[in-house]
């Protein structure tokens, strides 16, 4: 015969403090793991626009990012960002260069796409349609969340990369091609993948979509 | 030995990438932001701490008390305002360093113009009497290294008398005088017969700041329309 024991009260205590420590262990696990789990994802159809046609949508592994772009500061900048846009080159393409809370890069069309990347080459590609000239002149603070071609050390070598600022960069003015604004959805960018040691980045995330809101 | 490595190792390894905006612009550490809304667009940096850069680690320069570095900054401002953003971004000069005593391989200069970096690094307790006229003669560096085939050293010479030579190079030579001549003779000051691009500086700098230009002998005439023409030839509407 079995006999029951019954279990005494400061068991039953410490068996529910058990029980609750490990939810409180696997929630917070999850919720670590989760990078975008505090992170609002917005939806450019429940937003109304000043500028629909200028609006541009980044989609990246936490969200979308709402962009704004401003074809009056850099006409040829806003074109051919838009041309690569529309013609859906971005797509599976690396944010190869990643600073925390400083910048994200992106948009190496040659050596950044996620099934051929090229961690060797990496920031070096082209888009195959030539550069165009740096549009440095008009006034545009370099606030949180600008968005701008990225070039060489040299002016007139924008191409198809550019960057995202997390933070105010005022030097940037007069220095890089100012293409928009981030309106809606910083926030995603700043969960992009970086490493502590280096501004390339090893096994990057990538954008998953780029499109404008009116094609 | 292995401790020495061992904490160079764990040095490097626990090193993070900070973001340092003006060394990536310009190359330079240890900058701060002075002053960024100016009329022309320059963009005014000091030095935080003592910084060290070029061949061989060979320039350096030393930060500044702020109430010096607040005073020449008036200075400074003052004369570099006289040049306008168009023309400053044809000569490719965009970034002001403010530090002290600044020397290059031991030997103490007023000024570093680099104009692929558009950098121009100021002394800015270079000797108060010259202080001005400097800051224009360093901005001349800047012009004629943005425009080599304009300010032709050959044709330049060509002004001076015959028997005359310029040193091999403006640190190989004792001419080093910056006081303007009361009667001059081709030339400005004594620093002006080291190097024909000093000489041209020089000329420059006091078209710059108005300075001795009664009496102007006719070797110097030619000089000065020499240098106006070329500026003119830059932006039309550059005047002095």
């Amino acid at each position: 015969m079995i006999k029951k024991i019954k279990a005494s009260r400061s068991e039953k205590i410490i068996l529910v403090f058990i029980i609750l420590l490990a939810i409180f262990s696997f929630g917070s696990f999850l919720s670590i793991k989760d990078k975008c789990l505090f992170v609002k994802d917005y939806d450019p159809k429940k937003i109304k626009f000043d500028n629909p046609k200028n609006i541009a949508i980044l989609n990246v592994p936490c969200g979308n990012v709402i962009i704004e772009l401003y074809p009056e500061v850099s006409p040829n900048g806003v074109k051919r960002f838009i041309t690569l846009v529309k013609s859906k080159a971005y797509d599976d393409v690396a944010f190869h260069r990643v600073i925390k809370n400083t910048l994200v890069q992106a948009g190496d069309l040659e050596f950044g796409k996620k099934e051929n990347i090229d961690y060797g080459k990496i920031g070096t590609g082209k888009s195959g349609l030539g550069t165009i000239n740096s549009e440095v002149d008009a006034p545009f603070d370099f606030d949180k969340g600008s968005v701008a071609l990225a070039r060489t050390q040299k002016y007139n070598t924008e191409d198809s990369q550019f960057f995202i600022i997390l933070r105010d960069e005022p030097l940037y003015e007069t220095e890089y091609t100012p293409i928009g604004k981030v309106i809606y959805g910083l926030e995603s960018l700043e969960q992009i993948k970086y490493l502590d040691k280096s501004q390339y980045v090893l096994r990057p995330d990538f954008i998953n979509t780029l499109r404008m809101l009116i094609n | 030995m292995n401790i020495i490595i061992s904490f160079l190792l764990f040095f490097l390894l626990t090193f993070q990438v900070h973001a340092n905006t003006i060394y990536n612009l310009i190359k330079i550490p240890n900058l701060e932001i002075y002053e960024t809304n100016t009329s022309n667009k320059l963009r005014y940096l000091y030095a935080k701490q003592p910084f060290t850069i070029g061949v061989d680690n060979n320039i350096n320069c030393y930060n500044s008390e702020k109430k010096v570095l607040d005073k020449k900054y008036k200075i400074i401002k003052k004369n570099l305002d006289k040049y306008d953003q168009k023309f400053l971004k044809k000569i490719n000069l965009k970034y002001i360093v403010l530090c002290e005593d600044l020397s290059i391989s031991k030997i103490n200069t007023a000024g570093i113009p680099d104009n692929v970096m558009k950098t121009l690094i100021l002394d800015i307790k270079f000797n108060e009497l010259y202080f001005e006229r400097v800051i224009h003669h360093e901005v001349f560096h800047i012009i004629n290294d943005s425009y080599k085939e304009l300010f032709n050293e050959k044709l330049w010479s060509n002004f001076n008398i015959k028997e005359f030579k310029y040193a091999e190079c403006s640190t190989c030579t004792d001419k080093l005088g910056l006081d303007t001549y009361k009667k001059t003779d081709g030339f400005f000051t004594e620093y002006s017969r080291s190097t024909a691009s000093e000489d041209m500086a020089e000329v420059f700098s006091h078209l710059m700041t108005k300075s001795n230009l009664n009496n102007i002998d006719p070797i110097l005439e030619k000089k000065i329309q020499f240098i106006k023409l070329n500026l003119l030839k830059i932006d039309q509407n550059f005047s002095l």
